[in-house]
């Protein structure tokens, strides 16, 4: 039994891709070197500068620092759902 | 007309890594090929260049002894055994890595310059004060690092502070490569390494049980023939005097491997 329970038993998973990727978030977080405050305080301008150019922010802003191997970098990914001022109010004319 | 001299510190952020193995073993490598080599420990109150090179009975006067006056720097040099054109200043062992400043280690490396071709600086862990210490005379700087999280983490955060000291060069130095964990997946392989720390690879040392033993008689590896750490040491100090050398292929033999190898079949 003992000898058959050697092949079926399940091969474990290797780990360097869970370390490598582990490694690539904590680079991340290290090499954007932003606290929360700051990022807060980024969030808030980039509203600012949506609104300044006629978009209106519609939902959450989501800032995600990735770093970039090629030149050890980090990037920072904004999403920020949008939409034009002047369409919304030529829908709510056109709803009136 | 005056010898061109470099400085290279040999850091990591993390301990363990096998910095101080590394400094002895290059600079040992560097002498055997017959340059002017002075290894400098500057992990004052933790020294240990002393024991790889099986000189600690031979330190009369430290780098605080100079800094201080006590001494001259010639007679706080410990030569080699066997290669007297390699020198060790040693750092004090019963004293505070705070005693001493960036300005005073630079000016000591620039007199060392006079005498010698190459000075490897010997950093401590940390990025505190002694790691400053270490790397304010440093034209270069070799960042030995394990492939582990921990260690490359270190390592990351010590390049920017690496960067932001405006040195030449800094290379890359992958110590404790497991090639059988590399391959099984559970190692992370040196070119990930690279392609996260994205400095130039300097070397690749395998693991060694050689290594435990040679800092147990205070022989370095590149002392040994039969160790592969040691030639991978031997070729990063080819590598630092010009040479273009390649990596050692690091892939455990197999049986089928070391036939072929005893019939001289490719």
């Amino acid at each position: 039994m003992v000898f058959l329970n050697m092949f079926n038993k399940e091969k474990e998973r290797p780990t360097a891709a869970t370390a490598d990727d582990r490694l690539s978030l904590v680079l991340s977080y290290q090499r954007s070197d932003i606290d929360e405050r700051k990022l807060k305080k980024f969030q808030g301008r980039l509203i600012e500068l949506c609104d300044e150019f006629g978009y209106d922010v519609v939902g959450q802003v989501e800032i995600r620092p990735q770093s970039r191997q090629r030149d050890n970098t980090t990037v920072l990914n904004a999403s920020i759902p949008v939409r034009l001022r002047e369409e919304r109010e030529e829908e709510k004319s056109a709803g009136s | 007309m005056k010898q061109k001299s470099v400085a290279i510190t040999v850091t990591s952020g993390k301990g363990g890594v096998g910095k101080s193995t590394t400094v002895a073993s290059v600079g040992l490598a560097l002498a055997k090929l017959g340059r002017k080599v002075c290894v400098m420990d500057t992990d004052i109150g933790l020294r240990k260049l002393d024991l790889m090179l099986g000189l600690e009975n031979r330190i009369v006067y430290d780098l605080l002894d100079v800094v201080e006056g006590t001494s001259k720097l010639r007679q706080s040099l410990v030569r080699h055994k066997e290669y007297d054109n390699l020198a060790l200043l040693p750092a004090a062992q019963t004293r505070y890595k705070e005693e001493v400043t960036p300005a005073q280690v630079k000016q000591l490396v620039d007199e060392l310059r006079e005498e010698f071709e190459f000075i490897l600086i010997d950093s401590p862990a940390g990025i505190e004060g002694g790691f400053r210490n270490a790397i304010a005379p440093a034209d270069q700087a070799i960042l030995v690092v394990n492939p582990e999280i921990p260690s490359v983490r270190d390592s990351d955060r010590v390049i920017g502070l690496l960067e932001s000291a405006n040195l030449d060069q800094i290379d890359l130095v992958v110590n404790r490569v497991q090639p059988g964990m590399v391959k099984d997946g559970d190692m992370l392989s040196v070119e990930r390494v690279q392609n996260h720390l994205a400095i130039n690879l300097v070397g690749i040392v395998p693991e060694d049980r050689r290594i435990i033993r040679s800092s147990n008689t205070g022989e370095p590896v590149v002392l040994d023939d039969k160790s592969m750490a040691g030639q991978a040491f031997d070729n990063i100090a080819r590598r630092l005097n010009g040479e273009d050398i390649p990596f050692i292929e690091l892939e455990e033999p197999t049986l089928i491997s070391r036939i072929k190898r005893i019939f001289h079949i490719a």
